[in-house]
């Protein structure tokens, strides 16, 4: 028996009394949302973005149909509207408008910058919380204390392709190579700054446009000028033809760029030899995890969708979850959530943890990957620095 | 540079074989059908889900691609052309445009947005010499397009069937007055144009892959061969076409690879400002 004063009664009394105040606060909070809580989304859905957005869309969708088959958010169910954006900006906002109109709680949007650029005004505007996969740099730099980015950027893997390609694979005379769009262009540039730090000069700067389909010009020009890799920056279908074309051209060169190098939807379409000892670095991807629940969620989304999980597709799982996990704690309100999400600290997504930083960035782990064969290893994570 | 010239004019062949369908449909009913890239992209997937997803012989997926080609001519006709004959050029031009986003969405919901890869017909290693690399199937897409520009001279200008085409497009109403079956020639043109976007597309998916998308930018580019070669023009189709590949290809590596996709288009302008008929001229006197 322990003798307990009654001051420490007392004070634990107030404790109590007032954590039951706050849980019964924060229940009447959940309680006030709307039934079902409106959640929108605009991603490419056609156009020659379709797969990217498509692979977004997936990760959301099943995140939200996990959760509401679980119960949803304290009994209330998650509605997700999606609206597609196409390939153009201008349709990208509209596609944001019809979204708004329906006056949703959080907007989820694309990882195609220019339409997130495009989009930001409006969506500030009408003060709602916007999370977003783009991958330009500046796109949290527009000053909107609304916008939220849960996927890395280019400005990270800018800066890490070419420290990781001179300081441990110790190669010194790089080709650029890259999609000549916002995504392309705008990394090529990053990269080429950083290697300049690093006092490498690319021996050849060269882009293709999205809808090239013969890359061999390109390639015979980094091979002509003497490069010892290439530095290849593209999505999945023109990366997937780079590779292959350098296979059939019989040019052996170290090839580390963005995960496309690694995605399932490239590795599907090489052989064994066109795709091995390939480096990505980027967003983490599922496929080289050792965990078997992330594998088995892997499978089942390749299952329902028929298209394979991505760095997006997992970003964008993890953002609905983040939200149902702010949801639950302050509700929904508004500015309540978007504080959570500018005070989000150490949450734990299926592959890596986020944290937001001054500018709304939270994603700030990647993943340095190399191809054995068709197979993507995970080398190691790898943090930007100050994380 | 001698791998330039192979690369070159392995995407020339390409472009020419969309040329040569959108010109059998021209010289049988005046109209450019915008949406022959995208009959392209059709083929490839018919052929993919033959080869791959049923698991059919290679050549037997060429054969039912084709078959299935052909029927999709004819569909296309009877949804675009038929409807609108006699109205104004440009509003079948539209419409074929509006054809081709479709059938562009359609291939979205049926096959997906991944690219997929076809096996192509013949196997082997490549051929070198002097550092040069040529692949079976760049031979094979060389030899393909021959045979084809042979064929399809043979037919337009050695039988009756090539006589009736192009009776029907010199003058449509004469030619049903004096007992040509025109309906069936138009639709046979159609059938055939489309067979032969359905075979540049089975040449296309196994070095390019297939996805919803890819059509867009071939169609194009085989409308701009038609034009630098002179519409109707059969061997001005397949030499524009070679050499715009060519022109791309080194425009590429030694001027600037930002700007591929517009050489494309500074030849063309180049072209009609010296020979306004294209370079080997045209028998129709209006322009497009």
């Amino acid at each position: 028996m322990f003798p307990i004063s009654v001051k420490t009664l007392m004070v634990g009394t107030a404790v109590i009394c007032l954590s039951a105040a706050f849980a019964r606060e924060s229940k009447a909070d959940v309680a006030a949302c709307p039934s079902p809580i409106p959640l929108g989304l605009t991603t490419a859905l056609t156009g020659n973005l379709a797969l990217l957005g498509t692979q977004a869309r997936n990760g959301a969708e099943f995140a939200v149909d996990e959760i509401n088959a679980n119960g949803g958010i304290a009994g209330k169910k998650l509605a997700l509207t999606t609206e597609d954006t196409g390939a153009s900006s201008t349709d990208a906002l509209n596609a944001m408008n019809r979204i708004l109109e329906g006056k949703p709680l959080v907007i989820l949007s694309s990882m195609i910058s220019p339409h997130v650029f495009a989009q930001t005004e409006s969506v500030t505007k009408s003060e709602t919380p916007f999370l977003v996969g783009a991958t330009n740099a500046k796109v949290t730099a527009q000053g909107s204390k609304w916008l939220f980015r849960t996927h890395v950027h280019d400005g990270q893997l800018a800066d890490l392709i070419p420290e990781y390609l001179v300081t441990s694979l110790h190669k010194t005379k790089p080709g650029i190579m890259v999609v000549a769009d916002d995504y392309g262009l705008g990394a090529s540039k990053g990269i080429q700054a950083a290697l300049t730090k690093l006092k490498v000069a690319p021996v050849a700067i060269t882009s293709y446009a999205p809808s090239d389909k013969d890359m061999s010009a390109q390639l015979l020009e980094i091979k002509d000028k003497g490069a010892d890799s290439v530095i290849l920056f593209g999505r999945p279908a023109d990366v997937t033809l780079v590779m292959k074309q350098m296979g059939d051209l019989g040019i052996k060169l170290v090839v580390i760029g963005n995960t496309s190098i690694v995605a399932q939807t490239t590795l599907n379409n090489l052989s064994a030899t066109e795709a091995d000892g390939n480096y990505a670095i980027g967003g983490m991807i599922p496929q080289t995890s050792t965990d078997p629940k992330i594998l088995d969620w892997a499978k089942r989304v390749q299952d329902k969708y028929k298209v394979p999980a991505d760095n997006f597709t997992v970003s964008y799982y993890d953002t609905v979850y983040m939200l149902k996990g702010i949801i639950e704690k302050a509700g929904c309100d508004k500015p309540a959530i978007r504080d959570a999400l500018a005070a989000t600290k150490d949450w734990k997504g299926m592959l890596i943890s986020y944290q937001a930083d001054a500018n709304g960035d939270l994603a700030h782990t990647l993943g340095i990957y190399r191809n054995k064969g068709k197979t993507p290893e995970l080398l190691g994570p790898i943090k930007e620095s100050g994380f | 540079m001698g791998q330039l010239v192979v690369n070159g004019l392995a995407l020339g062949s390409i472009y020419a074989l969309v040329a040569l369908g959108l010109l059998l449909i021209f010289n049988t009913v005046q109209i450019v059908n915008f949406a022959q890239g995208q009959l392209l992209m059709l083929g490839a997937f018919i052929g993919i889900s033959g080869a791959v997803t049923h698991e059919l012989p290679v050549a037997m997926a060429w054969i039912v691609t084709m078959a299935a080609m052909a029927f999709v001519g004819i569909v296309f006709m009877v949804l675009v052309y038929f409807p609108l004959r006699g109205r104004p050029p440009f509003l079948v031009i539209l419409t074929t445009i509006a054809m081709g986003i479709v059938l562009e969405n359609l291939a979205l919901i049926i096959w997906g947005p991944l690219p997929v890869s076809l096996p192509s017909p013949v196997r082997g290693p490549p051929l070198r010499f002097a550092g040069i690399v040529i692949s079976m199937h760049q031979l094979f897409i060389f030899a393909t397009l021959a045979v084809i520009l042979l064929l399809q001279f043979l037919m337009l200008t050695r039988t009756r069937f090539g006589i009736l085409m192009q009776a029907t497009a010199q003058d449509l109403h004469t030619a049903r007055l004096v007992g040509i079956p025109v309906n069936r020639t138009i639709a046979v043109a159609f059938a055939f144009g489309a067979m032969l976007s359905g075979v540049a597309g089975l040449l296309v998916a196994p070095i390019f892959l297939a996805e919803p998308t890819m059509g867009g930018s071939l169609g194009l580019k085989g409308f701009v061969v038609s034009v630098i070669g002179g519409f109707g023009n059969l061997p001005g189709a397949v030499i524009g076409g070679l050499f715009l590949g060519l022109i791309e290809t080194f425009g590429a590596r030694y001027i600037s690879s930002n700007f591929r996709d517009a050489y494309a288009f500074i030849v063309m302008i180049a072209v009609l400002v010296a020979w306004p008929r294209g370079l080997f001229g045209e028998k129709s006197s209006e322009k497009v």
